[in-house]
């Protein structure tokens, strides 16, 4: 059985947002709830590196050992879901969670928190799959739908990847055993095989 | 002093055991339903998993282009 799993690959993405743009929409995620977000290290210096974060659907995941209510539950695919029919917003996930996954709506004044919210790996929850209710509290079901989470399919660069975690880690290790690391994977030689020198490329002048 | 010795060594080895922590915990909410039971799989598992991974290749630009052969 499977076992999904995020990676973000670093050194590839520009931080362009696309997979927070695609998470709101295609859940229609109210204004304050973040499912996923960039997080920049060294932001403006060189050297910067953006990764995004969201719910890593942890193996042993902490906000499934605290939960009060015990509403949190494992798919079939090791995907991380909760009840939002039970989630009594009291927060303790969010204090667990070393990823700040878990989101809280505003449901009124004096800081009253809403039920929690957080990324459903776009495999919706336990309602009934395409159900209304469904997509009203959890989101779209792409899962149910043969399709992968909508951040990773809409990712520019690829530098999110979404899938089977034997089967994206493949992909990632091929990806760095071809561009190599460090200064090898930026650059002339990078760009145009091996060579610095653009007479050297197919076609190319001398 | 041989007794502590003992005593001490057990205690040692006890440190270094680990206590799991990861104990099931019951999940008190509704069933959810199969994600390949809807329309579009209708319950077919192997169709379900064969098009999650055939659409996780997608990701592998190497099987694009001819990059990945250098």
């Amino acid at each position: 059985m499977a076992r999904m799993k995020f990676i973000c690959d670093a050194e590839r993405c520009i931080e362009c947002n696309a997979c927070s743009t695609a998470c709101k929409q295609e859940h229609e995620v109210p204004w304050g709830v973040n499912r996923r977000r960039l997080v920049t290290l060294n932001d403006g210096l060189p050297g910067e590196r953006s990764i995004s974060v969201a719910c890593m659907h942890c193996t042993d995941a902490p906000c499934m050992a605290v939960c009060p209510v015990d509403c949190f539950y494992r798919t079939e695919d090791q995907v991380v879901l909760h009840d939002k029919d039970l989630c009594i917003g009291c927060g303790y996930c969010f204090y667990a969670c070393p990823f700040g996954a878990p989101q809280f709506p505003q449901a009124g004044a004096f800081g009253l928190r809403g039920k929690m919210d957080k990324c459903t790996y776009c495999a919706g929850g336990p309602e009934e799959n395409f159900s209304v209710a469904e997509f009203r509290k959890y989101g779209r079901n792409r899962i149910a739908e043969g399709k992968l989470p909508a951040c990773a399919e809409m990712c520019s660069t690829k530098a999110l990847l979404a899938g089977d975690a034997p089967v994206i880690t493949a992909i990632y290790k091929q990806r760095v055993q071809t561009r190599g690391k460090g200064d090898e994977i930026w650059g002339w030689k990078m760009a145009y095989k091996g060579s610095g020198m653009l007479a050297d490329q197919d076609g190319g002048k001398s | 002093m041989r007794l502590a010795l003992i005593v001490a060594v057990a205690g040692l080895c006890a440190a270094c055991h680990e206590i799991p922590q990861d104990a099931a915990k019951p999940y008190a909410g509704k069933e959810d339903t199969k994600a390949y039971a809807g329309d579009k799989f209708k319950g077919d598992k192997a169709a379900y998993e064969q098009a999650l991974a055939q659409r996780a290749q997608t990701q592998n630009e190497y099987l694009r282009t001819d990059a990945g052969k250098r």
